[in-house]
């Protein structure tokens, strides 16, 4: 059984989901203030977060921005409809993915189904991969680049895991979203462009040359270095 | 300062400056009118003083020394005196004095012993007095003056536009300054309500005319106070709008969830069905209401990039077409070129979808909707026009300007079965206007309503 944690601060809601979510094999352990919120979720006994980011005593971003110094464990963040600066300062501090509140519970059980599935280590496919330089071991979700290991969150693992298996070919953007959030591209959506953003600066740190191409109108290549030196 | 004719500056400043003119012709009229008397009196009255002293001092030589005696003193008074003199008997017959021959004809009316007469005329004033001599012989005594107060002849026609002209030059600063003392607190006066009636509630008149102790300084203290006033309401109004439909959401957050937890327990049930789309329509309803909020709230920046209108409009048209298919209707699209605009893709979507499913709404079965993109040269810069039309009933004349405020509704237009609850075009019209744009509506002939979006367009990256 999974254990999901949910941050938020509306304990009634905490109770009927974590009520839904138990009928989906999930276990639901709800705190209601973000210093707790942060406690609970480094304590890495947790598959999988949900963060509201209306929080009282520290704020959802705050919260994330500490999650991520230490961990890179899924989280899904809560926004309020339209609030479009804080859903893409959530993504680009590191969220995976976001849900605007009020949200269908179908939905967010779909989310958090497809980016378990996406980000646990598969057992089919634990042989190393080593791409210009870039080694992955999809078995332990680590990524090299020569022998410095890049600090990515699940998402980000399996989004250059994508990019790499198919390294000079376009993925569109639509793939990219399948495969890694588990869902379809919506009208508007730049939570995959924010990721391919995030994944680049990472990168960029070992690399002098960006190896993401975006192919406008399409998608995103991994160019092999042969190509990026053209 | 721009002056139109009809400013209240230019009025007051030509009033004060036309009363200042006409007091001081008024002055210098009066000064004119009511100065010969009382200057030729004077005149006459020095002059007929002179005459009787220098007569009698005349006749005792006269008759005391002789003629020659007599006409020495008189050349050396006319001399002395600037005067002429002449001396004359009671036949009128000269006796002595230089240029006797000028007073012939006031001699020839002679006053009577002891009285004098004047003539005044052609700037020079004569005395003819009548004098006894010890020996009691009588005399007549003439005095001729050249008169010094007469019309300027030493000033030039320079002098004559400098003596004008400083004068209306002072005047006319006095005014100038006053009348801007009095008129430029009612200037800004203006400028700010211009401002607050363009929706840019925090405009206060300056703040250095609250310091003024007048009347204009009291308005100006009104006028801010009533500017803070709206402003306070209006925020207070939209920040209720925010606080109520933010609020509003976690209650139908818990609903949502509790739907799905009776959908799971009960199996599945019309009602839960209806219920979920009521509960989507609340959504979206309260989501559109806190997008409205926002956008009247100037706080919260858009983030704005290169947004393809081309792209855009036709995704948008695609699906209406879609939609409209079901009423054996189709949407004709007039796309030429591309267009760019620099926006917020997401908002500018949602503001010309509203207009069009609103045109799909009421465009009735088996009518078409027109949209058309095309540059408008004429605006600078360059502008993309968007038109969309529908062949529906249109809206009356007189509530065209209406159909962009919230929950704004034809008297006659109760259909919400077709969903919406009036808070697409307003969505909209925000929208356009953070743009920098500009929406209208009007009825199109025969009938139909016809929306036009001005949107300033960018070139192409």
């Amino acid at each position: 059984m999974d254990r999901v944690l949910i941050v938020d601060d509306d304990v009634e809601l905490c109770r009927l989901l974590g009520e839904r979510l138990s009928t989906e094999g999930f276990a639901l352990e709800a705190v209601h203030d973000g210093l707790r919120g942060l406690e609970r979720v480094l304590s890495r006994e947790h598959a999988f977060v949900i963060l509201d980011l209306m929080l009282p005593g520290m704020g959802g971003l705050d919260v994330l921005r500490r999650v991520r110094a230490q961990s890179p464990v899924p989280v899904l963040i809560l926004t309020a409809r339209g609030e479009d600066v804080d859903r893409i300062l959530g993504l680009e501090i590191g969220a995976d993915d976001y849900l605007p509140k009020p949200f269908n519970p179908r939905e967010l059980i779909a989310r958090i189904r497809a980016i378990l599935r996406r980000t646990s280590p598969a057992p089919e496919r634990t042989a190393a991969l080593t791409v210009s330089g870039i080694r992955l071991h999809p078995a332990a979700r680590e990524a090299w680049i020569d022998d410095v290991q890049l600090d990515l969150t699940s998402v980000e693992f399996t989004l250059l895991e994508t990019l790499l298996r198919d390294a000079g070919h376009v993925v569109t953007r639509e793939a990219l979203t399948e495969t890694v959030l588990g869902r379809a591209l919506g009208p508007f959506d730049r939570v995959i462009d924010v990721h391919i953003s995030n994944l680049r600066k990472k990168l960029s740190v070992s690399h002098t040359d960006d190896r993401i191409k975006a192919v406008r109108g399409s998608g995103y290549l991994f160019a092999l270095r042969s190509e990026t030196a053209k | 300062m721009i002056l139109s004719t009809r400013s209240l500056f230019l009025k007051i400043f030509l009033w004060f400056w036309i009363t200042v003119i006409v007091t001081g012709v008024a002055l210098v009229a009066t000064w004119i009118i009511l100065q010969p008397k009382s200057v030729q009196s004077q005149i006459q009255t020095t002059l007929e003083g002179v005459a009787w002293a220098s007569g009698t001092v005349a006749v005792d030589e006269l008759e005391r020394q002789g003629p020659s005696a007599a006409l020495a003193y008189l050349q050396q008074f006319s001399q002395k005196a600037h005067l002429k003199t002449c001396l004359f008997d009671t036949s009128r017959q000269a006796i002595s004095g230089s240029d006797c021959g000028i007073f012939e004809d006031v001699v020839a009316h002679a006053p009577a012993s002891g009285e004098s007469g004047f003539v005044s005329r052609h700037g020079f004033s004569r005395v003819v007095v009548k004098l006894q001599g010890k020996s009691g012989r009588e005399y007549i005594y003439a005095v001729e003056a050249a008169e010094r107060h007469g019309p300027p002849s030493g000033v030039g026609p320079l002098g004559v536009a400098l003596r004008w002209s400083v004068p209306l030059l002072v005047s006319g600063l006095i005014c100038y300054v006053l009348t801007r003392y009095l008129t430029a607190p009612i200037l800004r006066l203006r400028e700010a309500s211009r401002h607050l009636a363009q929706g840019d509630l925090s405009t206060r008149a300056a703040a250095g005319m609250e310091r003024r102790r007048d009347e204009l300084g009291s308005l100006v203290q009104d006028f801010n106070a009533m500017a803070a006033r709206i402003e306070e309401l209006v925020f207070g109004q939209r920040q209720l709008i925010y606080d109520i439909s933010h609020e509003l959401r976690s209650p139908l957050a818990r609903l949502n969830v509790a739907l799905d937890l009776a959908r799971e327990r009960k199996g599945s049930d019309p009602a839960f069905d209806h219920m979920d789309q009521d509960l989507e329509r609340l959504n979206e309803m309260i989501g559109r209401l806190l997008t409205v909020a926002r956008l009247d709230s100037s706080a919260v920046p858009v983030a704005m990039s290169q947004v393809d209108l081309t792209e855009l409009i036709s995704l948008i048209a695609r699906s209406a077409d879609l939609e409209l298919r079901k009423n054996d209707a189709v949407v004709h699209l007039t796309l030429p070129g591309q267009f760019f605009v620099h926006g917020n893709a997401e908002l500018l979507h949602s503001a010309i979808e509203n207009v069009v499913r609103n045109a799909i709404r009421y465009t009735g079965i088996g009518n078409p909707v027109e949209v058309s993109v095309t540059t408008q040269n004429t605006a600078k810069p360059s502008s993309a026009l968007i038109v969309v039309r529908d062949h529906g009933p249109g809206v009356p004349e007189s509530e065209l300007a209406n159909i962009f405020q919230p929950f704004y509704r034809i008297a006659d237009d109760r259909n919400r079965e077709s969903g919406g609850a009036g808070l697409g075009l307003a969505i909209a019209g925000r929208v356009i206007r953070i743009h920098g744009g500009t929406i209208c509506a009007r009825n199109a002939q025969p009938h139909g309503l016809e929306v036009e979006i001005l949107l300033p367009a960018t070139t192409s990256s």
